[in-house]
């Protein structure tokens, strides 16, 4: 019984704990942003509320926010949508097809997704350039589908392989393609990985930073993250309750996402990153 | 005889069809950029002079760089620390969450929240805390009675370190979470209330019970999470700089300064060095995963 007692008072420690870790750098942009005067922690600054940052940031056409952000938008989706695409090809292939380079694509795919950004950086800007992508979407959504590809694919294995093979069987003697078959039975069969896939990818490309940062120059191509860690004060002020403002309306579209989609996100995550 | 071999070379050319797109995405924008980055790294190329081919210089130069051996410290050292701290948090918060509490769905999307936020976004709320003269954390120590200074969290490079650690353990816990409450939920409770029967304390049940069967799970994640600590940037990009005085300067911001100045070959070799960390670790991590079981 007291054995019982201590578990609980651990449970509720726990929970506040948890509570005050995960939401307190949080709560502190929220309130910042709706500050007249960020530094009124200092003495003789008093602490006034107001919605001006975000009128600020949201109107004038300095900042760029809408910009960013729909720049982020256009290319997180866009990347997302091609990786789950091509993930589910191949993840159809390697769960049905004998071919050689069934184990080691997969395999491989998993080693690229542990090559640090720096080593590639710094060669693909020059390429980018070569392209003549540089400050453009494709700059950016090419890069972004590799970083999520890994992942999809996994995920997009580990489900393919728990369907029975028989539905394909019925349908080749149905005379029915490959493709038809991927297409018109399995991905319709398949609509929660294929949704755990896309939500993931588009927040790893959402939250992307050092290729923005180097293949993008300005507000045409930058994405939200860039703009906001760029953010700087015309006058070497760090203008806080802007960034602040700009910061909750930056994270709006991701925190729907996992309140919606929670149960998706953290299967997806397990299944696609790590097997134990 | 003939037919089933056409079927299979027809299948064979099917397969690659469909990891046509895949594969040549990666090679272009993956596989061809790291090579690039080794052959990079062994030829003199800095803006404004003609290029050349050094083979080693650029990695003897690199074993007489103080600054170079300085980063190496910072970063070893910031994953060590660093992925300790997550794991002991993301044990925590797994337990926690594995058991039977009330809103226990909203507890899982506060977790992921830290995780969601970009990290350039939650680094500048962090500068924001640890600001000098009207940070919150300074606050707390002054009405605290704590100190009777405030802290030079970002001006200090003990103060900087710590602040580079207690932030990128707050992003990353959630993930060791996640990863570690499937491990959990994957041991079968019948084992627990046996034990329970033959009278052991909860402790014990950890011990004897928890950490072993966890053990698999727990080793790839801490691969997983080193593999990803030891590429660091975008953190310290925007929170330190890397600074003061390139205290905080991680191996990733070390070769991208190079970048930046123009002086590839000498960034690319930096780059590489992580490349090589990173990829040693992969290997582990490919080897423990299980990942060929999945395959078959």
């Amino acid at each position: 019984m007291r054995e019982e007692r201590i578990i609980k008072l651990l449970k509720t420690l726990g929970v506040i704990f948890l509570l005050v870790f995960c939401l307190f750098p949080f709560l502190w942009m929220i309130f910042i942003s709706l500050n007249k005067n960020p530094d009124f922690l200092s003495p003789q600054i008093e602490f006034v509320l107001t919605f001006r940052n975000y009128f600020e940031v949201a109107t004038s056409n300095k900042f760029h926010l809408w910009d960013y952000l729909m720049n982020s938008l256009v290319v997180s989706v866009a990347s997302a949508i091609l990786a789950t695409f091509f993930a589910s090809l191949s993840a159809y292939s390697i769960t049905r097809l004998k071919f050689p380079g069934r184990i080691v694509i997969p395999l491989l795919l998993l080693g690229f997704s542990m090559f640090p950004q720096i080593a590639i950086v710094g060669y693909l800007f020059g390429m980018i350039t070569d392209f003549g992508w540089l400050n453009s979407y494709a700059a950016l959504v090419f890069p972004y589908i590799t970083l999520g590809l890994p992942l999809a694919l996994w995920i997009m294995l580990s489900y393919f392989s728990q369907l029975s093979t028989e539905l394909d069987k019925a349908a080749l003697i149905d005379g029915a393609s490959r493709l038809q078959i991927l297409f018109k039975i399995i991905l319709p069969l398949s609509l929660p990985a294929l949704f755990s896939t896309f939500i993931l990818t588009l927040i790893y490309s959402f939250n992307e930073f050092l290729f923005a940062l180097m293949l993008t120059t300005d507000y045409h191509g930058r994405t939200i993250p860039v703009g906001i860690a760029l953010f700087e004060g015309l006058h070497g002020q760090i203008p806080w309750g802007y960034i602040m403002a700009a910061s909750v309306i930056a994270v709006i579209p991701v925190l729907i996402l996992i309140a919606l989609f929670q149960k998706y996100i953290i299967q997806g995550l397990t299944e696609g990153a790590v097997k134990g | 005889m003939e037919r089933s071999k056409t079927n299979i070379s027809g299948e064979t050319k099917t397969a690659y069809l469909f990891n046509a797109p895949l594969i040549i995405t990666a090679v272009i924008f993956v596989l061809i950029p790291v090579i690039g980055t080794i052959v990079t790294s062994l030829m003199r190329d800095v803006t404004f002079l003609p290029e050349k081919f050094l083979v080693f210089e650029n990695y003897q130069r690199l074993f007489s760089d103080r600054h170079f051996f300085e980063s190496l410290q910072f970063t070893l050292l910031f994953v060590v620390v660093s992925v300790s701290f997550e794991l002991i948090f993301g044990l925590a918060f797994a337990l926690l969450l594995n058991e039977t509490l009330p809103f226990r769905g909203f507890l899982r999307v506060v977790i992921l929240i830290p995780w969601v936020i970009p990290i350039a976004i939650s680094a500048r709320i962090w500068e924001l805390i640890y600001n000098f003269n009207y940070g919150i954390f300074n606050y707390i120590i002054l009405q605290l009675n704590i100190s009777d200074q405030p802290v030079s969290w970002l001006g200090s490079s003990i103060g900087a370190f710590a602040a580079v650690v207690v932030s990128d353990v707050w992003k990353t816990t959630p993930f060791m979470a996640i990863i570690l409450l499937t491990g959990l939920s994957a041991i079968n409770r019948d084992l627990y209330k046996q034990a329970r029967i033959d009278g052991t304390n909860f402790l014990q049940r950890f011990f004897k019970i928890t950490l072993p069967l966890l053990k698999p799970v727990l080793v790839v994640a801490l691969l997983f999470r080193s593999i990803d600590a030891i590429r660091i940037f975008d953190l310290i990009y925007v929170l330190t700089g890397g600074g003061p005085g390139g205290s905080t300067s991680s191996l990733s911001i070390y070769a991208f300064n190079y970048y930046v100045s123009g002086d590839f070959g000498y960034g690319s070799a930096v780059s590489v060095i992580v490349f090589l960390a990173a990829g040693l670790l992969s290997v582990l991590y490919i080897k423990f995963g299980k990942f060929r079981e999945t395959l078959q």
